[in-house]
């Protein structure tokens, strides 16, 4: 189970839980029987028969035209229709062979397209659970002004993993829901970085929001990657002669 | 042109234009590339459990299969909700202009995660939805591009920056938790004694 590691106003810190937040589902798929329908992914065909491959072996579009109506090229009996589980992403290259030590750059771009910055990939690391605990930040915003000004895409709960921990965040979410305020977490030792869920994942900016109905309560952390703006107008940059 | 989407407060009829609000227009975007040995592009694709089989881009599709692992068409199917209700289809929210008159709390829209962001704009006179709008009214509606089986919610609020914006997202279920609903984390198993005991554990 993912966990935080958070710090109270008081400095207090504690481990606790965070569960997700999903939508509902509302939509679900049954058969003439009414019995409920699986989704599986199926294998069309593999690289060696897509149409790059054909292109190499006939030649031009029309040649690869005529071998798809004359026979089958496109189908492997062997491997077209079966159930795929258990995949992995690999890289191939323009031979269509798997590549075994690739490397890895980013391409930063401006709104425009125009290229930034080029330098090599650098996966971040998760800090949420770090060994030392996001603080509290102090710095709230209203919760009617953060509507109007952040975009809130995902969010997770946390969820307390003892009685200690229930008072811990029962203490917060009261807090926070008598200021009527979000709160910003940020991550790192002056508490600026955005959080990272896991290994790789895009970081966000965290919000924390505190709701209570009698001895319960709810502790929302909201993630935000998008300012609620208008973006400007721009011009892609042009071509070269 | 894009077709407008036509909202309706009161008696008055507003076509709007809708331009997207996304990263990549406000800040820029990254791509990431992969390069062989010889510094030649590589492309993302998927090995199958075999091993062997590799499948490129567009070399797999999904399919529905029932209980007993037989295929079905998508016709032979029918759409109901948890309670087994069959569903109705919805109409496009560009088939026919959108009543704005029912409103949203702050708690239910921060209940929602949003997914879609429009920015707003009309040539038609809005004063009267402005003047609500700037009071912190957010208006939300059922919204669905196409139309089809299900709408997402559509919340119409004005940013800070005076602009009004058009939010698409879907509701998430945030539970008020006790005392006695603590997590629990997964049992590590009984400790193995003759473990505690095993020196050889470089």
């Amino acid at each position: 189970m993912p966990e935080i590691n958070i710090a109270n106003s008081a400095g207090r810190d504690a481990l606790v839980a965070l569960e997700s937040v999903r939508s509902p589902l509302k939509v679900r798929w049954v058969d003439e029987q009414g019995r409920q329908i699986e989704s599986a992914r199926l294998l069309k065909g593999p690289i060696d028969r897509d149409l790059d491959a054909l292109l190499a072996r006939y030649g031009e579009l029309p040649d690869v035209g005529k071998a798809l109506r004359d026979g089958d090229p496109e189908v492997d009996l062997e491997q077209t229709g079966r159930l795929l589980r258990n995949t992995s992403r690999v890289y191939v290259d323009a031979d269509r062979r798997i590549v075994h030590k690739a490397q890895f750059w980013e391409i930063v771009r401006n709104p425009d397209g125009s290229q930034r910055e080029r330098r090599p990939r650098k996966l971040l690391d998760p800090n949420l659970a770090g060994e030392q605990p996001l603080r509290w930040s102090g710095v709230y915003v209203r919760r009617e002004q953060a509507c109007r000004k952040f975009v809130f895409s995902s969010k997770v709960q946390l969820r307390h993993t003892n009685g200690l921990t229930y008072d811990f965040l029962y203490g917060m979410a009261k807090e926070l829901e008598e200021k009527d305020c979000l709160m910003l977490l940020g991550a790192g030792p002056k508490s600026k970085e955005p959080l990272i869920l896991r290994r790789g994942g895009s970081p966000y900016r965290g919000f924390l929001e505190g709701r209570t109905r009698g001895d319960m309560y709810a502790l929302v952390l909201h993630f935000s990657d998008l300012e609620l703006k208008a973006p400007q107008e721009t011009t892609p940059p042009e071509a070269a002669p | 042109m894009a077709k407008p989407l036509v909202l309706q407060l009161g008696d008055r009829e507003l076509a709007f234009a809708m331009n997207k609000v996304d990263r990549s227009r406000l800040y820029g975007y990254k791509e990431v590339e992969a390069l062989d040995d010889q510094g030649r592009r590589c492309e993302l694709a998927t090995l199958t459990a075999d091993g062997r089989t590799v499948v490129g881009r567009g070399g797999t599709a999904f399919g529905q299969l029932s209980a007993d692992g037989t295929w079905r068409d998508k016709g032979q199917l029918r759409p109901i909700d948890v309670d087994g209700k069959e569903i109705q289809s919805v109409p496009s929210s560009f088939g026919a202009p959108i009543k704005l008159f029912e409103t949203a709390t702050v708690d239910e829209y921060l209940n929602h995660n949003i997914r879609l962001v429009y920015q707003l704009s009309t040539e038609c006179d809005r004063a009267d939805l402005d003047l609500e709008l700037a009071r912190g009214t957010i208006f939300k509606f059922p919204y669905s591009y196409r139309g089809g089986l299900e709408a997402d919610a559509g919340f119409l609020l004005q940013g800070d920056d005076g602009n009004t914006f058009f939010a698409v997202g879907n509701p998430t279920k945030v539970d008020f938790i006790g005392l006695r609903q603590m997590a629990m984390f997964e049992d590590e198993g009984e400790l193995d004694e003759s473990e505690l005991l095993d020196f050889d554990m470089i």
